[in-house]
This record gives structure tokens, C-alpha cells and sequence, in this order.
């Protein structure tokens, strides 16, 4: 047992093995580690091996310094003075943000900043320029967590903007995700630009993909498709629809592009929708004929369900009731079919609604009996509520007229 | 001749049996019995002319005259408020002699910076104690004159007492760690512990930036001594990156300096006022010649640096005042234009 300690001891740093693994915060540990300088003096002096200069200096100072010490004397020097900037800046914002806890990177972040940054440094001395972009990009996508985005940002610019990076696989990459990171912050514009750059990047190189194995071209006209898609928002928003329905006509292009059946048919169902809102019905309804084509060959029944309802729409306000109904008969069988319940009820209720508005009222309640069941099953009180309301409309109408006529023979 | 003759007008022969019993008298500089005195001061006395004569030029010259209120004890002077003027006093004696051996220093001058240094250690000794970080500037002053002088011996063993203070007062601010670690790294340097030297000069480095930012000039120094000592190693790709890094810092110091200096040639009564250091000349001077000799001897010849270099070696010396050196150290930079 004493001999295993002593063994365990003897082999230099493991006498405070806590040390190197802690994620606690480093200055709390610095502050530590001064007040009890004399408890540590005597510790190492009990050892008969005592640890080298470069050992003690591990402990006693900070993380930060440690690393940028180890950088510097590999000859990194930029790598340091990049590494050093990055961590001001970040120190600055987090004490902004939140004096009371203004935590400094975690020692595995660092240390993983030292290695990637150095390698890239290595690399551009041999001059090997994809393989400085390559270990930036791990940089880049290494940040993911919310905090560490602008970290995520500066390593992915700075890797797509490169001078030199010029075309290779990692700079294209590392540009579409750098758009990703836009759209996620919603800053639309520089997202938009940035892939539309990226999009052509990439046409020199069609065969590259992805660190996931994905084909890069294919993954930015995605990237590209939700960008237009949500750019059309505001003009949406604004009934300006002839902007929006260029942005549509874009994303729907793009989602042609990137063969993605599932994208092309949402971009055909926006479109679809957007030229209902103009009034032009027809146009609509070839959109939402296409969504409903594709949704069937991916065995899409919501997307399915969704289109059928929305051309139902546009006959209703044609006048074209007949072929309404059809319509929204198949948005049920669809949605029967499908299994969701939600979405049977929702059916159920949008023919019932129809045909009560047409003043058919047994034919309404019995949709809306069967939407009450389903909603029953469900256990979703509103929409069991709304379902009981509609029915409570729908079923006394229908009796009253059972009962006039009634009336009308009994008088006879 | 006529410093001779000065001299020996501000010295007299004291007789050391004369004296009273118990004030025996010792060298300014070596602590020996002293058989001369200082006539201007009568405060101050040294074994022989040679030590008189190395103080005078070293240090004395300037605090002959300040050292008297020092040295004459009276029984006032030991209380109370005199007692806190006294030490006020030797504050500021202190700061000058730091300021004189620092500049000395940096005009190369080791042998005149001793005994600055030497006297700074003493009195910084005498107002706080032995062991204690006011001390560390001194002690570093005369590791730095030392070394300069080659007594390695001597260097190792006052940074080693630097070293002990600094470890038990980690808190003693970024520029004693700074100072300290240079100073270390260049003793290694000198003895050719390399690995040692570059993890000395590396701290260096991030102390510096902590203190004034990676981009400084500070910090380019510790760049530029790290080089040197990869450049020993042999590592000749590490070394010119270190290298170009330090000459594009100083580029764009320099060119602030010189627009700055042109902006203030227009207003004549600014000329008067530097706004460059001119103590720093010497050793810029030094560093940009053995930046430029490299990049010469580089194999890869690297036009665009040199004439990088060449611009700033232009800039300083135009600064200086210098304009006879500012013409050739320029003709490089036609060259590099003909081969663009």
C-alpha cells in the first residue's frame, strides 16, 4: 500500500493529479494556490523527486499563461498573439455581460486552441494553405455551444477569408457555415450573401462534402433555400407580395436544385399559398398540386394533408364547391390513413365547417360527431372543446329541421 | 589632461589612523579601506583614483552634491519628521540612479552603469529592507550591467535572488515577472541552456503582453531575443517569422513616429520636443542591423522584408537627426523598387 503511494507519488506531477483535470474556475484555483504557497513549498520539499521548473510553473500559474508559454516556446508566435487577442476580447465581453461571474475559458477549450492553432501555423510555414483552413474549421465547428459563437465565427472567417484559402474544401465548408451561423442569428442579408458566395465556390469543386459526408453543394442550397424562404417573411408580413413571391420563386429554384424532394415540396406549398393571397387561384393551385404529387411519393401525408387542404381553399373561393369537397373528403382520407389524430380532427372539422356553411347541417354534424370522437381519444381539452361547440351548432340545426318538417306533416 | 587635473582638485588624501575611533571609512565601490575623500562632497570617500574616477563618471557626478543632507547624521535626523524626509530623500536618490544605470544600459555603456546600479542597490536596501521587491529593480540593474561585463557567475547568483523575492510575493505586478524572466533568458541564452532560455523569453513574452498588449514594442523586444535564440537552434523558418513579425511591428511604430514628427516640424516651437526615445536608439539600432543581416544571408532572399527592414533602419536614423546615414541605408529599397 505505501509502497503503491510512494509509487504513485514519485512519477513528478501525479502528487495533485485533481489539478490537471478540474474544469473549476481558474482564477478561484489561483487565489487558492497563493494563499497556501507555504503548505506547497513544504509538500514538494517531502518528495525526493522534486518536479521540474516547467512542472511548478504549470501549477502555480495561471492556465492561460501555461498554454501561451507552451505555444511561444514551440516558436507559435502567432498562434499566440491570435490566441491572446481572442481571449482579451472574450475576457472583456464576459465581465460586461456578467461582472459577478466573469469565467475565463475552460482548460480543455484552451488546450484545444493550442493544438488546432498550432498545427495551422505549422502548416502555413510549410505553406500547405487547405490544411491551415482544415484545422480552422475544426476550430470553428469544435465551438458550437451558444456562449462560444463569436469564437466559433472568428476561426470560421477567418478561414474562409483567408487570402490564400482561395478554393478548397475546407473554406467552402467553412463559409457555409459560417451562413448557417447568420441565419441562426437571424441576420439574414450577411447569411444570404455568404452562401450565395459559397454556392458558387462551390461549382468548382461538385464532389466535395462535408465533415458529416454530405455533399457540400447540396447542403448550402439547403442553407440557401431557408434563407430566401425566411427573407420572404417581412415582404410577406407587409402584403408587398410581388417581392415576396420573387424571394419564393428563388428558394422554390434553389430547392429544385438541391434535390431534396422534402424541401421542394415546402417551398411549392409557399409559393402555393402566396398566390392564393393574390387571388391567383390557378397558379396556386398548380403549386399545391406539385407539393401534393411529391408529398405522395414521399408518403408525406401531413405535407399531403396540408396541400389538399389549401387547394380546397382556393376552389371554395372560386365557387368551385363540388370540387371543394372532394378535396377536403381526400384531406380526411388522407389524414386517416396518416393515423395522427390531430390531424383527422382538424380534417373532420374543416369539411364539417364547409358543409355547414352550405347549410348542409346533418351531413356537418356527422363530420363533426366523427371529429369530436377522434378528438375525445386524443384527450386535448380545446380541441375537444371546439369540437363540442362546432357539434352543438352543427346538431340542433339539423334537428330543427327534422322537426319542421315534422311539424309540417303533423299539421297536415 | 584637464580631467586630471580636475580631478585631483575634487579629492584629498585622508589618513585612516586620523580618524576617530570606530568610523573607519570605506571605497565607495569596493568596501575597502579608503585612503581618499571626495572634496566637493566630503561625504563620500574611495581607496584609490581609479575607483573615484569610475564613480564620478558612473553615478557621483550627478548626486554629488544630493548625498551630503544624506550622510551628515544628526541627532534630529534619526526622529520623527526628519526621520520621513530623510527616507523621502533617498526615494528619490534612488529613482535617479535607477534612471541613470538604465540609460547607461542602453547605451552599452555596462562598465559606467555599475556603479549607478551598485549604489541603487544600497539605498534601496537601506529604505526597505533586504529582501523585498522594491530591491528587485536594482538587483536586475546590476544582473544587466554584469552581464554585460560577462561576470556570469554573478548574474546567476543576484537572479537567483530576484528569483527567491519574486516567488515569495507572486503578486509583485507583470513587470518584475517581465524584467526577471528576460533578464533569466539571456543568461541562458549566454550559457547556452537554449531550451531554458526560451521558456524564460516565452514568459517574457506573455507578461509583456498582459501588460502592454501583444502588438507592442516590449513584447517585439522578447519576440526579437527569442529569435536569436532559434536562430542558434537552427531553426531558420521559426526565426524568420519571429523576425518579420518584430519588423512589421516596428514598421508601423516608426511610421507613427515619423508622421508624427513631420506633423510637428510644421509647428516649429514642437520640434524641440521628442517624442522618440532616444536612449532606445542604440539598441533598436543593434536589433534592425541583425534582422536585416539575416534576412540578407537568408537563402530564400525575401526582397519585400529587406526592404521593410531598410525602411525602418531609414526611419530611425531620420528620426536621429541623422540624415547623412539615412541616404545609403535607402539604397536597398531602390533596388527591391526595380525588382517589383
Amino acid at each position: 500500500m505505501d509502497a503503491a503511494v510512494r509509487h504513485r507519488r514519485g512519477r513528478g506531477r501525479s502528487f495533485l493529479p485533481e489539478l490537471t483535470t478540474t474544469t473549476t474556475n481558474i482564477s478561484n484555483r489561483n487565489r487558492k494556490w497563493r494563499s497556501g504557497d507555504q503548505h506547497r513549498m513544504k509538500n514538494v520539499d517531502e518528495f525526493p523527486q522534486i518536479s521540474s521548473k516547467e512542472e511548478i510553473a504549470t501549477f502555480r500559474n495561471s492556465q492561460k499563461q501555461s498554454v501561451c508559454v507552451k505555444m511561444l516556446q514551440e516558436g507559435f508566435h502567432r498562434s499566440f498573439s491570435e490566441l491572446f487577442s481572442l481571449l482579451q476580447v472574450e475576457q472583456q465581453k464576459r465581465a460586461e455581460s456578467d461582472p459577478a461571474s466573469a469565467q475565463q475559458l475552460q482548460p480543455e477549450k484552451l488546450e484545444t486552441m493550442r493544438l488546432h492553432l498550432c498545427r495551422a501555423e505549422q502548416a502555413e510555414r510549410s505553406g500547405s494553405w487547405s490544411v491551415v483552413c482544415e484545422q480552422r474549421l475544426v476550430l470553428g465547428q469544435y465551438f458550437s455551444a451558444s456562449e462560444d459563437r463569436s469564437l466559433s465565427l472568428h476561426f470560421l472567417r477567418s478561414c474562409a477569408g483567408g487570402e490564400r484559402a482561395g478554393n478548397c474544401r475546407a473554406a467552402a465548408e467553412a463559409r457555409a457555415c459560417v451562413a448557417e451561423l447568420y441565419l441562426q442569428q437571424g441576420e439574414l442579408e450577411q447569411a444570404r450573401q455568404q452562401a450565395e458566395q459559397c454556392l458558387r465556390q462551390t461549382e468548382g469543386g461538385s464532389s466535395w462534402s462535408d465533415s458529416t459526408g454530405r455533399l457540400l453543394q447540396m447542403r448550402v442550397r439547403g442553407t440557401l433555400w431557408r434563407i430566401y424562404d425566411r427573407l420572404a417573411d417581412a415582404p410577406l408580413e407587409a402584403r408587398n407580395y410581388t417581392d415576396a413571391l420573387r424571394l419564393l420563386h428563388r428558394s422554390h429554384r434553389v430547392a429544385t436544385e438541391s434535390e431534396d424532394r422534402q424541401t421542394e415540396a415546402t417551398a411549392a406549398y409557399r409559393l402555393g399559398l402566396t398566390y392564393q393571397s393574390t387571388g391567383d387561384h390557378d397558379t396556386a393551385k398548380e403549386f399545391f398540386s406539385t407539393c401534393a404529387q411529391m408529398c405522395e411519393s414521399l408518403q408525406d401525408t401531413e405535407g399531403l394533408g396540408n396541400a389538399y387542404k389549401a387547394m380546397a381553399k382556393s376552389m371554395e373561393s372560386e365557387g368551385n364547391t363540388q370540387e371543394a369537397v372532394q378535396c377536403l373528403e381526400k384531406f380526411v382520407e388522407v389524414t386517416q390513413r396518416s393515423g395522427v389524430k390531430h390531424n383527422l380532427v382538424d380534417a373532420c372539422m374543416c369539411v364539417g365547417k364547409f358543409y355547414y356553411t352550405m347549410g348542409e347541417y346533418s351531413r356537418a354534424s356527422h363530420f363533426f360527431l366523427q371529429s369530436y370522437e377522434v378528438a375525445c381519444e386524443t384527450g386535448d381539452v380545446s380541441l375537444l372543446q371546439k369540437a363540442q361547440v362546432w357539434l352543438a351548432c352543427a346538431r340542433p340545426q339539423s334537428l330543427i329541421r327534422e322537426f319542421s318538417t315534422c311539424t309540417t306533416l303533423m299539421s297536415k | 589632461m584637464e580631467e586630471e587635473s580636475q580631478l585631483s582638485a575634487t579629492t584629498s588624501r585622508i589618513i585612516p589612523l586620523a580618524l576617530p575611533k570606530g568610523t573607519e571609512k570605506v571605497c565607495e565601490l569596493c568596501q575597502r579601506r579608503a585612503k581618499l575623500q571626495c572634496n566637493k562632497c566630503r561625504v563620500t570617500f574611495y581607496c584609490d583614483a581609479e575607483h573615484q574616477q569610475a564613480d564620478w563618471v558612473g553615478i557621483h557626478g550627478r548626486i554629488c552634491q544630493l548625498l551630503i543632507p544624506i550622510r551628515s547624521t544628526t541627532l534630529y535626523s534619526l526622529q520623527g519628521a526628519e526621520h520621513l524626509e530623510m527616507q523621502l530623500k533617498k526615494t528619490e536618490l534612488i529613482e535617479i540612479c535607477r534612471l541613470e544605470a538604465q540609460r547607461k544600459l542602453s547605451e552599452r555603456k555596462h562598465y559606467e552603469a555599475l556603479p549607478a546600479a551598485q549604489f541603487c542597490l544600497r539605498c534601496s536596501t537601506d529604505v526597505h529592507g533586504p529582501c523585498t521587491v522594491q530591491v528587485v529593480p536594482a538587483y536586475l540593474l546590476l544582473a544587466e550591467a554584469n552581464m554585460g561585463l560577462g561576470n556570469l557567475g554573478l548574474v546567476a547568483e543576484l537572479l537567483s535572488q530576484v528569483e527567491w523575492v519574486v516567488l515569495k510575493s507572486p503578486d509583485c505586478g507583470h513587470t518584475l515577472h517581465r524584467q526577471l524572466h528576460r533578464s533569466l533568458g539571456l543568461l541562458h541564452t549566454v550559457t547556452g541552456n537554449l531550451e531554458a532560455a526560451l521558456f524564460n523569453f516565452a514568459n517574457d513574452i506573455y507578461f509583456a503582453s498582459e501588460e502592454y498588449g501583444p502588438e507592442s514594442t516590449v513584447t517585439c523586444q522578447g519576440y526579437f531575443l527569442m529569435a536569436n535564440v532559434f536562430a542558434k537552434q537552427g531553426k531558420m523558418t521559426i526565426t524568420h517569422s519571429l523576425y518579420s513579425t518584430v519588423t512589421q511591428t516596428w514598421h508601423v511604430h516608426l511610421s507613427k513616429l515619423v508622421q508624427a514628427h513631420v506633423q510637428n516640424a510644421q509647428t516649429p516651437c514642437m520640434l524641440l520636443e521628442h517624442s522618440y526615445d532616444k536612449s532606445q536608439h542604440a539598441e533598436v539600432d543593434e536589433m534592425l542591423r541583425t534582422i536585416l543581416e539575416f534576412e540578407e544571408k537568408n537563402s530564400t532572399q525575401d526582397s519585400g522584408q529587406i526592404a521593410v527592414v531598410t525602411h525602418c533602419l531609414a526611419m530611425l536614423w531620420f528620426l536621429r537627426g541623422d540624415n547623412f546615414k539615412v541616404s545609403p541605408s535607402l539604397s536597398p529599397l531602390k533596388g527591391f523598387r526595380l525588382t517589383q
